[in-house]
């Protein structure tokens, strides 16, 4: 299957980069933090996926097609990002040949942006941001970087397949967890797991616009949002919420 | 070599994949039917997102209203298992402001009807504005109790 998924580059691809996903999963946070990456730092589309076996959807942009799944970047961030709810099915196939084609690239550190849903959200005033990684030493890289380690559990969707798939390979690999909403685009929680992102990766953007901006996000997100729901329905996105029985 | 023999399937396992495969031609079914565009340009109405949480006393229905007015908040029982949401936006929203120029029409008010999956006290009904967010509380009727001996 995953020899059915290629990247096309557009343009030249820095070496040693730094390699960001932001795919569609619970609160849009990491498709809401990429978009904002992305106006931030002016990333530019430097590669797209093409697949039979991703959904027949262009996104049009200007009146020109576009893959949904498609790589931006600068000469320091390689930044992987859908536009569309991933099928549960090609998650695997899609996240191999993307932590691959980085590999081929040197990419230094892959980080996945993502969100842990949290039933008491609503009432929630300072989120907290949670890290797993692929190997000891970026644990303790992020825990040193004041990130909380999500110790128990289970993980479900794009990051748990880049942490797994990374952790063979022997490749650094970080995934953040911003605290938010399961059902509901969190921008809040975009911006929290950015500002981490900030001390992990050295990557710093402003997040006031994204806070000042969130109502217009949530409102614009609705339809990816019930998309993206029906998807994690099917991964069984919430067995995150399990209590696992540890065999050791 | 040995032989493995070949397992034969049960008339239960082709029972089970019968089902499951009727299971899964009844959701895409019904996603399919149920599709529909998350606004009404007829109405000038958004269609917000929701979601119904049942507990062991109540039902908590959410609803997300960015950018609503909450004085203009409205939530109407309909009946016995259903209830109306509607509010008010505190300006009006164009396709425009979404970037997309070959639909016209503009929004200025959200609404949904939800059904309330089990019985509850539609005249007990509590409700919260937070951030955008409201969040109505219904206590469920629990008609009657099979006594355990």
């Amino acid at each position: 299957m995953k020899d059915e998924v290629r990247i096309i580059e557009r343009k030249d691809i820095p070496k040693g980069a730094i390699m960001l996903f932001g795919f569609p999963d619970v609160g849009l946070v990491g498709v809401i933090a990429a978009s904002h990456l992305i106006q931030e730092l002016g990333l530019e589309e430097v590669a797209y996926m093409d697949s039979p076996l991703l959904p027949p959807i262009i996104v049009l942009h200007e009146g020109l097609p576009h893959s949904p799944v498609r790589i931006f970047g600068n000469h320091n961030i390689l930044l992987a990002v859908s536009e569309t709810a991933l099928p549960a099915e090609l998650i695997y196939p899609v996240m191999h040949t993307l932590i691959d084609w980085g590999r081929s690239k040197g990419v230094k550190m892959m980080v996945s942006i993502s969100g842990i849903p949290v039933p008491d959200r609503q009432d929630l005033e300072e989120l907290k941001v949670f890290a797993a990684a692929s190997n000891m030493e970026t644990l303790k890289m992020a825990q040193e970087k004041g990130v909380e380690i999500l110790r128990e559990g289970y993980m479900v969707g794009p990051q748990a397949v880049m942490l797994q798939y990374c952790a063979t390979l022997g490749l650094p690999a970080l995934t953040l967890l911003a605290q938010c909403f399961f059902q509901y685009p969190d921008p809040e929680a975009a911006a929290k797991a950015l500002e981490q992102l900030g001390s992990v990766a050295g990557i710093k953007v402003d997040v006031s616009k994204l806070l000042e901006k969130g109502e217009e996000i949530r409102l614009k997100a609705r339809d990816m949002m019930k998309r993206t729901q029906q998807e994690l329905a099917k991964m069984r996105k919430t067995q995150e919420y399990d209590i696992p029985l540890y065999i050791t | 070599m040995e032989e493995t023999p070949r397992r034969r399937r049960s008339i239960f396992d082709i029972i089970d994949e019968y089902f499951e495969s009727l299971e899964a031609w009844a959701e895409r079914f019904s996603e399919a039917l149920l599709e529909k565009p998350s606004w009404n340009c007829r109405t000038c109405t958004i269609e917000p997102l929701r979601d119904i949480l049942v507990t062991s006393d109540e039902v908590i229905v959410t609803v997300d209203l960015p950018g609503a007015e909450e004085s203009t908040i409205q939530i109407k029982p309909v009946g016995k298992d259903t209830i109306e949401i509607s509010a008010k936006m505190r300006r009006k929203v164009s396709f425009d402001d979404f970037g997309i120029t070959h639909y016209r029409g503009e929004f200025q008010k959200f609404h949904c009807r939800t059904r309330i999956p089990v019985p509850v006290y539609m005249d007990r009904m509590e409700v919260r504005f937070k951030r955008g967010l409201l969040e109505v509380r219904l206590p469920r009727k629990h008609e009657y109790e099979i006594p355990v001996e």
